[in-house]
């Protein structure tokens, strides 16, 4: 069955709408908001799954001539991930409505939210390039706007601009990925198009073209830069544990189950598309190393969200990983994981804020517990943060087991090297058990001494978290349900032919078993010198300062903007001849340039014949003598030797410009000119009443060098009507026929430059009169109102 | 040979010339009228883009009647760009000149390099 795309369209376009409603809600409802936000949550997850078991794209037209249009593609893919949003949205929404009880700024936050989780679910659903291009980045800004929530924290602001950096230069390069993508697409489909779709249905032949305009490794790399900024992969991670300063909901929200799955996301998208060696090659290698990277610093971590940060930089790298192996084993593991992890990793950043907001401390070391003061909230901790280490059975082994089964099937496939593969995941896990394991003593660990007594949480704030953790239990006891639900189609659209996906506990010993065992093993037996290796990785990372990414950021930061304070002064001096000279001296020089270098103009020297011909005088003797006057009236403006003596010399200039303008054979221009010299005649000698005589002493330096400047400008205009003016016996051009022939039949007029004013171009002349009345209001402003509005 | 006219190529570029050196001034006055010449300078440069000759009522592009044949008439077009640029250039001017009187206002001189 085919998708709907008016029931497509609604679900992405009703968050929109609600966000625009918000400030209204918010000022009505108040807390209550949350649950209003919750209800289109709500209402979206409906329409998304009125399309479960359709497949395929619908469209309707936008930009025709570029072959843009409002695309949606629906499979288990984008089902998968749009009903995580929505799904995790209602959780986060009616989450904060307790959370966020008492806060400012309401309506900026649910509003935010709200066209956040509009745009998740148009980049889950956009099968144009441009649509989904649009969708990313608006995922960044609201990222941007909801980290800065706290507007008046510094440390906010930091964070914020950090992962607007990162995000959007990712997004920049998600651009021209696109444009490489749509170049190629001319070659495999004979037009241009943005339709991901249709190169993703021919894909043999989206690769030949690729391939052979040498596109192939660039557009990859580029799209490996925008998933890698996104979704936090090494060396571009360092934002998301900066991050975290959000309030816990968007952290579980955005940071965790949604918007850095983005990048997955995509990846999981174009994979059939870009499958090879060399897409293994970098997204293997990335995905372990982030895998690897954030696990250790995960153990490092003293907070617990940043503990959950790095941490979910670990597991995005999984999910890389995962899609980067050749094998459909890999692509299994790369969509169980998202769905896992969303689930297991938003509970536990809420059971975070609920540590936070009941102990008033997120501090791993001031906690300890705490499972007698909440034994729902440790339930909920004890299902999913067994599940982060990956321990059956939980949810998130199994999505492990199908990283490990692939990494073992490549070393086994390869040889030599390859076998790092395999042994670096396991290492990762290992991490991964002790950071869990960590984060779990903050409940079961010894309670430390001067920790207060903690209030029981409010039904809210535990109930939310609870429905994620039952949902990740029953996945973990079944993994078939997913598997039948879901999970199984999603696979389908990440690989090249369909397969057959197995989940479920093993039965008998094999290689990828012996690495969990390995793993879960390793790390709970090094769990007693947690504190030894944390002391050793902070001393690593301390030491070792440039090899930090965050520490290349700041000083790339820093020294742009010491740059811009410097260069700012230099370029903008406040003094106008600089721009001046600037501006005419860059005009006339390129234009000159261009002469010579198309050959126009020949260089003096190279023996050229006569490269124009010239006409003395070539105009008629009347005009001629005009033309004189009004040249030499304007050598005596520059000659003036007081204010009054130029202005009555450039009127001169004027009417004889005015005459010049009836012997062209241009009445209209002549009576225009005329009436606007007295105008501006009167107005020059009204406004010198005003005006102190100006006498300054000439600087024979400054006036040679403006001098010279001029002869070279007046000397390129001189060459620009050599070489372009049509010589007298040219024809008259096509569109001035036009509109000659043309004034009578369609315009009913008989002068035609009337004609073009007022009715071919009828709304050029709109513009125009507008900016003459902004003119005249300004003029009314600047003399009327000078000491109001301002002091001084 | 038919060929171009140096006559208004050379005011063209004089004029051009003038306004420019008028512009580099440090009297905001003298700043003005360069604007002013560089206009006047512009004007005539792209009537000359249409093509200048001997006057004659043909050549008018006012047409003598409704239907029949039309004569080749000075290009239409170049004209009506001027005519807005003059009316254009009518708003600028006198804009420049009351920001001058009020600038002058602000800062008691009329020299440009000594604004702060």
């Amino acid at each position: 069955m085919s998708p709907q795309l008016s029931v497509v369209v609604a679900a992405v376009g009703l968050p929109f709408l609600a966000a625009g409603a918000t400030p209204l809600a918010a000022r009505r409802l108040g807390d209550d908001t949350g649950y209003a936000g919750a209800a289109v949550a709500l209402t979206c997850f409906a329409l998304v799954a009125t399309q479960l078991g359709r497949a395929g794209t619908a469209s309707a037209a936008w930009i025709p001539s570029l072959d843009a249009a409002v695309r949606v593609t629906v499979d288990g893919w984008s089902l998968l991930f749009a009903l995580l949003a929505s799904g995790v949205g209602v959780v986060v929404f009616a989450y904060s409505a307790r959370y966020m009880h008492g806060e400012d700024g309401l309506a900026r936050y649910y509003g935010t939210l709200l066209a956040f989780m509009g745009s998740i679910l148009g980049v889950a659903f956009a099968a144009d390039l441009v649509l989904l291009f649009v969708f990313w980045e608006l995922t960044s800004v609201c990222s941007f706007v909801l980290i800065g929530h706290e507007t008046e924290d510094a440390a906010a602001g930091y964070s914020a601009r950090m992962a607007m950096l990162v995000t959007v230069g990712g997004g920049l390069a998600l651009l021209v990925g696109v444009l490489l993508l749509s170049t190629a697409s001319r070659g495999a489909f004979g037009t241009a198009t943005f339709d991901l779709a249709a190169m993703l249905a021919d894909g043999g032949a989206m690769r030949a073209a690729l391939r052979e305009s040498g596109l192939f490794v660039p557009a990859l790399a580029l799209f490996a830069v925008a998933a890698g900024a996104k979704s936090a992969q090494v060396p571009l991670h360092f934002w998301l544990p900066n991050a975290m300063v959000a309030p816990t909901p968007v952290s579980a929200f955005l940071h965790s189950a949604t918007m850095v799955k983005v990048g997955v996301y995509f990846v999981g998208r174009i994979r059939p598309l870009f499958l090879s060696p060399e897409w293994t090659l970098l997204f293997v290698t990335v995905g372990l190393a982030t895998m690897t990277v954030g696990a250790v610093l995960a153990v490092a971590s003293t907070d617990i969200k940043q503990l959950l940060a790095y941490s979910t930089a670990s597991h995005l790298g999984l999910m890389v990983a995962g899609f980067g192996f050749g094998s459909a084993l890999g692509a299994e593991a790369g969509v169980f994981h998202l769905l896992n992890h969303a689930l297991f990793k938003a509970a536990l950043f809420l059971v975070a804020g609920v540590v936070a907001h009941q102990a008033g401390t997120r501090y791993i070391h001031d906690l300890g517990g705490l499972w007698r003061g909440m034994p729902f909230t440790a339930g909920i901790a004890a299902v999913t943060g067994l599940s982060m280490a990956g321990v059956p059975p939980f949810n998130g082994f199994y999505s492990k087991e199908f990283l490990f089964e692939a990494a073992y099937g490549a070393a086994a496939a390869g040889g030599g090297l390859a076998w790092l593969l395999p042994a670096t995941a396991v290492l990762a896990s290992v991490f991964t058990v002790l950071y869990s394991l960590r984060f779990l003593s903050v409940f079961f660990g010894g309670r430390p001494a001067d920790l207060g007594r903690i209030e029981r949480p409010h039904v809210t704030l535990v109930v939310f978290p609870g429905v994620l953790a039952v949902l990740a239990g029953v996945i973990g006891i079944a993994p078939g349900l997913a598997v039948e639900a879901i999970v199984g189609r999603a696979v389908d659209a990440t690989v090249l032919a369909p397969v057959e996906v197995h989940a479920g506990l093993p039965d008998h010993v094999t290689p990828p078993v012996v690495m969990s065992a390995v793993a879960i093993l390793a790390g709970v037996g090094a769990y007693p010198f947690v504190g030894r290796i944390e002391d050793a990785v902070e001393t690593a990372t301390r030491t070792a300062t440039p090899v930090r990414p965050n520490w290349w950021y700041d000083r790339l930061l820093d020294g742009t903007e010491a740059t811009g304070e410097r260069l700012g002064p230099v370029v903008h001096n406040g003094l106008l001849r600089t721009y001046a000279t600037w501006v005419v001296a860059v005009a006339a020089g390129f234009a000159l340039l261009g002469y010579l270098a198309t050959g126009a103009v020949p260089l003096p020297g190279t023996g050229a014949g006569p490269w124009v011909a010239v006409d003395w005088p070539g105009v008629p003797p009347a005009m001629a003598l005009v033309l004189a006057v009004a040249a030499a009236a304007g050598v005596a403006v520059t000659a003036a030797s007081s204010h009054v003596a130029g202005v009555l010399t450039l009127s001169i200039l004027g009417f004889m410009i005015a005459i010049f303008y009836i012997l062209a054979s241009a009445p209209d221009l002549a009576l225009t000119q005329l009436l606007v010299e007295t105008l501006v005649l009167l107005v020059f000698l009204l406004v010198l009443e005003e005006l102190p005589e100006f006498y300054a002493d000439l600087e024979v330096g400054r006036t040679v060098r403006d001098a010279a400047l001029s002869v070279a400008v007046g000397g390129v205009a001189f060459l620009t009507v050599l070489l372009a003016a049509p010589q007298p016996a040219a024809e008259q051009t096509r569109i001035a026929r036009y509109y000659v022939e043309q004034a009578v039949p369609a315009a009913g007029g008989t002068n035609v430059v009337n004609v073009i004013l007022v009715d071919f171009r009828g709304f050029d002349t709109l513009g125009e009169l507008l900016a003459v009345s902004v003119a005249a209001i300004s003029v009314l402003v600047l003399i009327t109102m000078r000491n109001r509005g301002e002091t001084g | 040979m038919p060929a171009v006219s140096i006559v208004l190529a050379g005011v063209v570029g004089g004029l051009f010339a003038l306004g420019t050196f008028l512009v580099l001034r440090r009297d905001l006055v003298r700043v003005v009228w360069g604007v002013a010449v560089l206009t006047q300078a512009a004007n005539v440069y792209l009537i000359s883009m249409g093509g200048v000759r001997e006057g004659t009522h043909d050549l008018v592009p006012v047409l003598a009647a409704h239907g029949g044949a039309v004569p080749r008439t000075a290009d239409p077009l170049v004209q009506a760009l001027v005519l807005t640029a003059i009316v254009i250039g009518f708003g600028t001017t006198a804009l420049a000149l009351v920001l001058t009187y009020r600038a002058y206002e602000e800062n008691d001189t009329m020299n440009v390099q000594e604004w702060q």
